[in-house]
């Protein structure tokens, strides 16, 4: 059913929470609001109960560049409000105090690069056949979102859990230009998506260049077909969002809609965070070009892999390179990704994150950061483990428009917060346990509090044995 | 004037091939020699000569025609040895002109053998070399007469054309969904393939060609290549998951006496204490904790451990989606290998399954995978622990000859590094 426009208008007044809130272009004309970013299928995201709890004595390492060491942390009522050294921080009477004396605390772990939920465990034939990754029908799919294909009960969600990780964006795969809408989660144990719904959090728009989108179908079989593809596509939307924007300021009947046209009419007006899968560096530097032409910015390249030969172009421009340490090789695109990138662009002032891509390597972005660092020690570049701590952290949540509210350990942000057995850049250290919103979540030394998966439930393979 | 040089070149050859034969003494280390007697040994003094391990001793003296290496603060252990790769047979994956690890069509099933196809130029074996990587068994990855992939060789990760380390290292066979489909679809038609195969080659060597006029499904080829098999002269690699398949391959090994590796082996656990009375290794990857399939619903992070404790002797492999088995099998298999510790293996055995466990594996523990005098000396001195992932390789040596660890990847970061005052484009640099 088509929604009259005028009421559709008065559901996003009283929806419209997930407006763009900074770097992004501002609309050149006056503040309208319009059903682009919507949301009719709402978080229904509640915290786990948490108790005031304050965590003393740990390395700390804040997300922002900062290291504290015997510091302690508190945290009540889902956010973070103190943060100091021991000494500072008051026990009050009835606050549980967790003794993190000898081990680290980070913020949540943000991948900002995950297939979890659609790219499923376990991944059966079914799903190689019509999976939930891609919706390929079309080399533009920017009508779907991918959270209407989330699997919330995926075992991925309580591996990366288990793993510090408390902030996930799901994009869509990369074989169409414009791969559809992202959605942000929290790795929580949940049987709808709805649930795992960072609420509030901005839409992302996932578009790809490259070798994968032109390997698909009829059109486009070639870097330039893309770049035609997405300039015509962008052309539409920019009339379609100009209709729409006229019809309101004059109080006239909007166009109809278009799911498609709907997301790239939100992307030119800044209220849709663009993420590129990208690797080669003059299909990074057509990409921000591109971007360019039509007025909106790039959030992040994920796979950047020639990167680092245009960092000080990602510099200029503010766009963030997700990257991985070193996967590199299988395909042309990728040959020259370095194990040094995330370091040389570090070096270079560009907001660098790690990225997975993988749900096993999404259990290990901490060493990701390790292997980059020490290839830039390597190299000259001296990169201090609590600098790193940022492409884990608050680069991502800057990269996802979330910084104002989660990826670092700051008074007033929310309380997700990992305490590691150990220095978190240690193959052997372990997320002992995972707050997220100041609600324990995940515990090593308490199976009460490790989630299952329901696949998982009831398996002969996994008892233990007699 | 041409002469000259050429004369002046031979010269400068003729003096490093003499400076590489010298003897080398590393001293100051902390060694993990590995073998029975010494697991580890602080302040060690190691002496390679005429490319063998001479010895390894706490504070040894300094023979006065060697070379001195000052490792103080490092660790020095064997080279690693991947148990399980595809080095050398693969260099773009996405490339299929570039890539010689299988054949799809074709007679060839247990007679394909990736040795031919060795590529000592590729970029990979730099790249594995330079995270501590001396010898690699490069295996194949399937054949269009399922179950067999084919042989697999062992590599020396030296410099110079001489990849081939040794051929006909070990056969190997695909059991498990992912599989079936080749086989017909059942895994039971793997095992009755397997085991017809097995008796034709067995048949073959009463009735050689041209035989008598039978039902066979198998080819002089592949009938000639299960010989060794047959003979226990080959490991037969079973690549499986599943506890079924597991148990299937351990009964395969009992009913023709096969030396049976498994590979994969996420279930392994399950039937560990058989694996352990059996002699069947396991070559597992400690990455894998997720029931990505069906074959592997009980894959858990602390396999290697429950293995290795129940007896059983194990090594790593990472496919990672099968990138990691060309791509970054040193830094890999470290990182596994670490992986493994943090759930439970002992540190030394971590280091044993990258080093003497996969040499012995594959046949070689005479030769290579522990610093006992005599070894091939294949060594790593590292700046750090071997196993945790940001540490890398100081020096490697193959054979005694310390080898280049140079790759491609420090090429472009060199060119690519911040360079202000730099007037010309990269490409120059």
């Amino acid at each position: 059913m088509q929604l009259r426009p005028i009421f559709a208008l008065v559901l996003i007044a009283l929806a419209g929470t997930a407006a763009a809130r900074d770097e992004g272009p501002r609309p050149r004309r006056e503040k309208i609001t319009l059903p682009f970013t919507a949301d009719p299928y709402p978080s229904t995201y509640r915290p786990l109960p948490g108790t005031d709890t304050v965590i003393t004595g740990a390395t700390l390492f804040d997300g922002k560049g900062g290291r504290l060491d015997d510091a302690s942390i508190r945290l009540r009522d889902g956010k973070i409000v103190a943060v100091g050294p021991a000494s500072n921080v008051t026990l009050p009477p009835g606050v549980t105090v967790i003794d993190a004396h000898g081990r680290y605390v980070t913020p949540g772990i943000i991948d900002i690069h995950s297939h979890d939920g659609t790219y499923v465990a376990p991944l059966t034939s079914t799903d190689a056949k019509t999976g939930d990754v891609t919706e390929e029908s079309d080399p533009n799919t920017a009508n779907v979102w991918v959270e209407h294909a989330v699997q919330p009960q995926d075992p991925s969600f309580s591996r990366a859990l288990a793993a510090g990780v408390t902030t996930i964006q799901v994009l869509p795969g990369s074989g169409n230009l414009f791969g559809g809408r992202s959605v942000i989660l929290k790795p929580v144990s949940a049987v709808t998506v709805q649930a795992m719904k960072f609420p509030g959090a901005p839409v992302g728009l996932k578009m790809a260049c490259g070798d994968n989108p032109k390997n698909a179908g009829k059109f486009p079989t070639s870097r330039m077909g893309e770049v035609a593809g997405m300039r015509e596509a962008f052309i539409k939307a920019d009339a379609y969002r100009t209709k729409w924007e006229h019809a309101a300021r004059d109080g006239k009947e909007p166009p109809e809609r278009d799911l498609k046209l709907d997301t790239l009419a939100g992307v030119l007006r800044g209220e849709i965070r663009v993420h590129i899968h990208c690797y080669r560096s003059a299909d990074l530097a057509v990409m921000l070009d591109l971007a360019g032409e039509f007025g909106y910015r790039v959030a992040a390249f994920h796979h950047a892999a020639e990167a680092y030969k245009v960092a000080d172009l990602l510099r200029a421009r503010g766009t963030c390179a997700a990257v991985w340490s070193d996967w590199w090789g299988w395909k042309m695109e990728a040959n020259d990704a370095i194990r040094a990138g995330a370091a040389l662009l570090e070096a270079a002032g560009v907001c660098v994150t790690m990225h997975s891509d993988s749900p096993i390597l999404g259990q290990r972005l901490n060493l990701e950061a390790a292997k980059a660092m020490a290839a830039g020690r390597r190299a000259g570049i001296d990169i201090a483990p609590e600098r790193a701590m940022r492409w884990l952290s608050s680069n991502p949540a800057k990269a996802m428009g979330l910084d104002d509210r989660i990826g670092t350990l700051e008074a007033g942000k929310n309380a997700d917060v990992v305490i590691w057995s150990g220095d978190p850049f240690s193959v052997y250290s372990k997320a002992d346990q995972v707050y997220i919103d100041g609600a324990l979540v995940f515990d090593r030394n308490d199976p009460r509090r490790q989630p299952t998966p329901d696949f998982e439930v009831g398996q002969p393979a996994r008892e233990a044995l007699q | 004037m041409r002469t000259v040089f050429a004369v002046v070149l031979t010269c400068v050859f003729a003096g490093l091939a003499q400076a590489a034969d010298k003897p080398v003494a590393i001293v100051g280390a902390t060694a993990y020699p590995l073998t029975e007697s010494a697991a580890k040994i602080d302040n060690a003094t190691i002496v390679l000569r005429d490319g063998r391990v001479e010895s390894v001793q706490a504070g040894g003296a300094v023979p006065e025609d060697a070379e001195r290496i000052d490792a103080k603060g490092a660790i020095v252990t064997p080279g690693l040895v991947s148990a399980a790769t595809q080095l050398g047979t693969v260099e773009m994956l996405s490339a299929e002109e570039t890539v010689d690890r299988q054949v799809k069509t074709g007679p060839l099933g247990a007679a394909f053998d990736v040795q031919y196809a060795l590529n000592p130029n590729s970029v990979l074996l730099r790249h594995a070399r330079a995270d501590g990587v001396t010898r690699a068994l490069s295996f194949p990855a399937g054949t269009g007469n399922a179950p067999f992939a084919g042989q697999a060789a062992l590599l020396r990760l030296g410099d110079g054309p001489d990849l081939l380390d040794r051929a006909k290292a070990a056969m190997f066979v695909q059991a498990g969904g992912a599989y079936a489909k080749e086989a017909g679809g059942s895994r039971s038609a793997q095992w009755i393939l397997l085991r017809s195969a097995l008796d034709e080659a067995k048949q073959y060597r009463t009735y050689p060609r041209p035989g008598p006029a039978r039902d066979q499904l198998l080819n002089h080829l592949d009938a000639d290549a299960l010989q060794p098999v047959l003979e226990g002269k080959m490991p037969l690699a079973v690549m499986a998951q599943r506890e079924s398949d597991i148990r299937e391959a351990v009964k395969l090994g009992e009913a023709y006496g096969l030396h049976v590796v498994v590979i994969g082996g996420a279930e392994a656990w399950r039937a560990a204490d058989l694996l352990a009375a059996r002699n069947v290794p396991v070559i597992v990857d400690p990455t894998a904790n997720l029931p990505m399939s069906f074959d592997e619903i009980g894959a858990r992070p602390d396999n290697a451990a429950l293995l290795q404790r129940a007896g059983v002797r194990i090594a790593f492999y990472v496919p990672g989606n099968t990138l990691m088995l060309s791509y970054n099998v040193g830094s890999a298999m470290r990182e596994a290998a670490g992986l493994a510790v943090a759930n439970g293996l002992p540190y030394v055995e971590a280091l044993r399954a990258l080093t003497r466990n996969p040499a012995t594996i594959w046949g070689q523990q005479e030769r290579y995978g522990t610093l006992a005098p005599g070894r091939e000396a294949d060594l790593v001195v590292w700046d750090g622990d071997p196993l945790e992932p940001g540490s890398a390789p100081l020096q490697v040596f193959v054979q005694g000859k310390r080898v280049n660890l140079a790759t491609r990847q420090d090429a472009l970061r060199d060119r690519y590094r911040a360079r202000p005052d730099a007037v010309l484009p990269p490409g120059y640099r």
